[in-house]
């Protein structure tokens, strides 16, 4: 029953099981070469990221039982397990958003999948996701913010005009074009990463990075 | 040719000099040997669109290492899009072709150029030899340059003796030919790009600028934030980037523009909104042939017979075309009709009309391009500073070449036809041959050619710059014909495509700036490039290739050219075609100095920003004012055509609309996009936009497979829903770059009876989950 079930994965459990015993084994015995294309990009930017529902981080190692079942049912192969680098959160999962993104499921079967509760089951809406959020890292690198019709991030964001937005403003270089800046609202942005697998730049001037806290005050502008 | 150069190269040290005198020649600073990084930099204009930006080119040690937009450019001021961004790669993908390939079998097998040639012209002799020079054809392209395109006309029209010679424009840009010609008697606009700059209202019928002008759009929107005053209206029958960017959206059903342009002109009428002295001076009346077929049996006859009506004649036919009655057919509320009359009448607004494949892929494209003549006719918004229709092009020389050279089955240069005795007179003598040889007889048009492959009457055909095995409508009929060797086809490329597939020889051909060329834009805009690199390979440009067979057909002495002056000679020759008739072009030597000049080009060496003008055109004698100095009488024409239906609406079988189109990332059918990684990696494949109510309704999500069908053919697409387009409901989008899907299997091959060409924007499918 249990290998049938999951044949339509294309990968059977005793497959995937002995994958996550060596994988780990690997990369703990010399998988600098492995670790080097996956965790390099994510631990740049101080944070993994996780899939989509996952509980605040620290909570999030706590909860997760390292079963691979979100890695094992997402449809796009975006969903990596970590190995040895990843120190306490070995064997958590992961998401290396400019080799493969999250790309938003509308049913989210890797929270469907997670046993633990380490995604949480009550997000149902994609757009409430929180997974991280887009930032544009160099903007001196960005091709749109210096003129030219780019904007490749704005329109392959799913949630275009939403978290992604394009601001014009006079181009006074050539003294007759606009400006066609992509803006972020970080209250939209869940972090899904296409953007950062789309930039045209060698690397990437738009990248996922850890959503920040609301900082509360009294103004209202 | 070193002299030459130098001569730019110097016109480049006089550019502060020029700008302050703000006259067109504006020229950057380009290193005269090399810049510190030991890049020489030239100039060209851009290898896609038809908005002809102007890019510099670096090239180190035999390659091109770089490509940047050109600061003294005026298309672009130094801005590309993201396709002009990474121009060199198009050339530099891995699987450039680089020898001649010939069919054995199944296989594709190197030979010499020899052996291709003298295989393609022993095939080319027999069929003429034998079914006639009709039986051979060319298939050509807007991205030819003028030197490709008139040698391709020469050869077939003035050498074999065949009018068979088409571009792939047919399916772009042939119903606003014959619009601007029966209208002003004169291809192409009277207006141009400082109209974006100078106008504040921009009515869009059916264009997606944002996409698909990229760099225009972003001229255009800098003029709104400029000037608050500036509105774009957007109608349309999907929801786009543009629209996000528009004043109004006003969206209309597939074929609705046919009744929306004439309810208001209704109200015009109606309310007497029209300009009285404008039209009284300016215009005369016509009415055409109706209720013609769609061409969907092959060999259908039509065409336009013209009869003349008067004002009151015309008035009266339009009386039932009511804004009521514009709303049922088009979708958009009659206030909406009034509103747009009231906009488009406006004294104290100058009014502009764009559009492009939306209008001229349309079953009565001609009629549509008509009837947004016929608003600014009314009105007199025409011929005035930042106030024109201006029909933008889509292909880098669809006006250049295609259009102006005549590298159509009816036509000759500057706006001749082969119908016309003294036109045929005039080629010949120019030509220098026998009048008698130019065939009065008009050739197989685009899909006609197609299908005479299918029926086995076109024996040999030649594509060169373009991939119809991709890019034509109900493409599995025609796919399969020459699947099954109907015919022999030659085919000139620089990578393999779905059309060398079905080739019998493959030609690996230079590209861009691996030769010598000139491209003219939609804004009449004429710029030329020199040849800055080698081609790979045995790669040679396609002009060579057609002289060499044109040898091996003892038609050699057609290109009497010396090898020194090859390009000058050749524009000699083809620039005395456009002397004093008002598409003046300039000696060779002048487009070696500028970024490009508008014709017609004054006898002071300037350019043409407005035709038809006292203020601009030297055709037109100060104090003349508007003179429509090419059409009969002076007068531009106002056609009377009414609502017909499309050749194929949605039924119960069949309940959705099926539109397809282009986006940013590529460019046609993306045989040169699709080898940049960069933009494979921001746009990997074709998808289908669909409106998210039909979606839910039938249980699709966002990026679920579907199947979509027709009468024709079916296709599986990812779902894209509220992305970058959203179609109106009943309605789905999709595009043609993506050549793992042959979206145009599920066109329907029906086409505009006046200007033959096919509707890519209208048939009907279904959409099942797969």
């Amino acid at each position: 029953m249990g290998s049938e079930g999951s044949t339509h994965t294309g990968i059977s459990r005793r497959l995937f099981l002995k994958g996550s015993i060596l994988t780990p084994l690997a990369l703990a015995l010399g998988g600098a070469a492995i670790s080097a294309v996956y965790l390099r990009p994510a631990q740049a930017q101080g944070f993994y990221l996780r899939p989509p529902g996952a509980m605040e981080e620290k909570r999030f190692l706590a909860a997760c039982v390292k079963c691979g079942k979100c890695a094992q049912v997402c449809p796009y192969h975006s969903i990596l397990m970590a190995g040895g680098e990843a120190g306490v959160g070995i064997g958590t999962p992961f998401i290396v958003p400019r080799e493969n993104p999250c790309y938003l499921c509308p049913d989210l079967p890797c929270i469907k999948a997670c046993p633990s509760g380490a995604l949480d089951k009550k997000l149902t809406e994609i757009e409430k996701i929180q997974m991280g959020t887009a930032v544009i890292i160099d903007r001196e690198g960005c091709l749109s913010i210096r003129g030219l019709r780019c904007e490749v991030c704005y329109r392959q964001c799913p949630l275009i005009d939403k978290a992604i937005t394009i601001e014009n403003r006079h181009n006074s270089r050539t003294g007759e074009h606009t400006i066609m800046e992509p803006v972020i609202h970080k209250e939209k942005c869940v972090g899904c990463g296409i953007c950062e697998k789309v930039c045209v730049r060698e690397k990437p001037v738009i990248v996922i990075q850890r959503r920040v806290q609301e900082q509360k005050d009294f103004y209202e502008f | 040719m070193e002299l030459t150069r130098r001569d730019f190269l110097k016109a480049s040290a006089a550019a502060a000099a020029f700008a302050a005198a703000g006259a067109p020649v504006l020229a950057p600073r380009i290193a005269e040997a090399a810049d510190d990084k030991g890049i020489k930099w030239d100039k060209a204009p851009c290898r896609y669109c038809g908005v002809g930006c102007c890019v510099l080119v670096g090239v180190k040690n035999g390659k091109i290492v770089a490509t940047k937009g050109d600061p003294a450019g005026p298309v672009n001021k130094g801005l590309n899009c993201i396709k002009g961004y990474f121009l060199s790669k198009a050339l530099y993908g891995k699987d450039r072709l680089t020898h001649p390939l010939i069919r054995k079998g199944n296989k594709m097998v190197k030979a010499s150029w020899d052996e291709a040639l003298d295989l393609i012209a022993s095939k080319y002799k027999e069929a003429i030899a034998k079914t006639g020079p009709d039986s051979v054809a060319i298939y050509g392209s807007g991205q030819w340059t003028v030197f490709e395109g008139y040698t391709a006309v020469k050869l077939f029209k003035g050498g074999i003796g065949t009018n068979n010679v088409e571009p792939n424009a047919r399916l772009c840009m042939a119903s606003a030919v014959v619009a601007f010609m029966n209208t002003f008697g004169s291809d192409e606009p009277m207006g141009c790009y400082d109209d974006l700059d100078l106008g504040d209202t921009f009515i869009l019928w059916g264009a997606n600028m944002a996409e698909a002008h990229p760099v225009l759009f972003s001229r255009l929107i800098d003029n709104k934030l400029k000037n608050p005053k500036v509105k774009i209206i957007d109608i349309a029958t999907r929801r786009t980037r543009t629209t996000q960017m528009a004043d109004d959206y006003i969206p209309m059903y597939p074929q609705g523009d046919l009744a929306a342009l004439n309810g208001i002109a209704h109200v015009i009428l109606r309310d007497k909104l029209y300009d009285e002295a404008f039209v009284a001076k300016h215009v005369s009346f016509k009415r055409g042939t109706e209720n013609q077929p769609y061409g969907l049996k092959d060999k259908e006859a039509a065409g336009d017979k013209p009869e003349n009506i008067d004002f009151a004649k015309y008035k009266e036919l339009m009386k039932p075309f009511t804004p009521e009655w514009a709303e049922k057919l088009s979708g958009i509320p009659a206030a909406k009709i009034e509103e747009l009359a009231k906009l488009y009448t406006d004294k104290s607004r100058k009014v502009n009309t764009l559009w492009t494949m939306g209008v001229n892929q349309h079953v009565r494209g001609v009629w549509v391009n008509n009837l947004i003549y016929n608003l600014h006719l009314l009105t007199g918004k025409i011929g005035k500073k930042g106030e024109n229709p201006l029909s933008l092009t889509g292909q880098p020389s669809a006006c250049g070449t295609a259009r102006e050279v005549g590298t159509f089955a009816h036509r000759l240069p500057a706006d001749m036809v082969v119908m016309n005795e003294a036109h045929r007179k005039k080629t010949a003598e120019i030509w220098k041959i026998d009048p008698a040889k130019i065939s009065p007889k008009v050739g197989l048009h685009t899909i006609e050619m197609y299908r005479a492959i299918d029926r086995g009457e076109l024996k040999c055909l030649w594509i060169q710059c373009t991939n119809p095995f991709q890019s034509i409508p109900n493409l599995s009929r025609y796919r399969k014909a020459a699947e099954a060797r109907k015919a022999f086809i030659v085919v000139s490329e620089i990578y393999p495509t779905k059309s060398t597939e079905v080739a019998d020889v493959i030609l690996p051909s230079a590209c861009w700036v691996e030769k010598e060329g000139m491209y003219g834009n939609t804004e009449r805009r004429n710029q030329q490039w020199f040849k800055m690199v080698e081609p790979p390979g045995q790669a040679k440009e396609d002009t060579w290739q057609l002289i060499e067979f044109a040898k091996r057909l003892g038609l050699g002495h057609l290109f009497p050219y010396s090898q020194k002056g090859f390009y000058k000679e050749m524009w000699e020759e083809y620039r005395s075609f456009t002397i004093g008739t008002g598409k003046d072009l300039a000696p060779y030597e002048t487009y070696f100095k500028v970024r490009g000049l508008r014709w017609p080009v004054k006898a002071n060496g300037q350019e043409t920003r407005w035709r038809y003008v006292d203020f601009d055109d030297p055709y037109v004698k100060p104090g003349e004012g508007l003179k429509f100095y090419k059409a009969p009488g002076n007068k531009a024409s106002i056609w009377y055509r009414p609502y017909e239906p499309p050749a194929e609406s949605p039924d119960k079988e069949y309940p959705f609309w099926y539109c397809t189109g282009r986006l940013l990332e590529h460019w046609h059918t993306a045989t040169m996009t699709g080898r940049v990684p960069e933009l494979k990696r921001a746009m990997p494949g074709a998808t289908l936009e669909i409106h998210p109510e039909d979606a839910a309704r039938l249980g699709i999500k966002n990026r679920d497979k579907v199947k979509v069908s027709s009468r024709r053919g079916s296709i599986i697409l990812t779902a894209e829903i509220n992305g970058r387009g959203k179609p109106e409901k009943g309605n789905v989008f999709t595009t043609f770059f993506d050549e793992t899907k042959l979206i145009n299997d599920l066109c329907i091959d029906a086409f505009d009876p006046i200007s033959k060409e096919p509707d890519f924007k209208k048939c009907a499918v279904k959409i099942e989950k797969a």
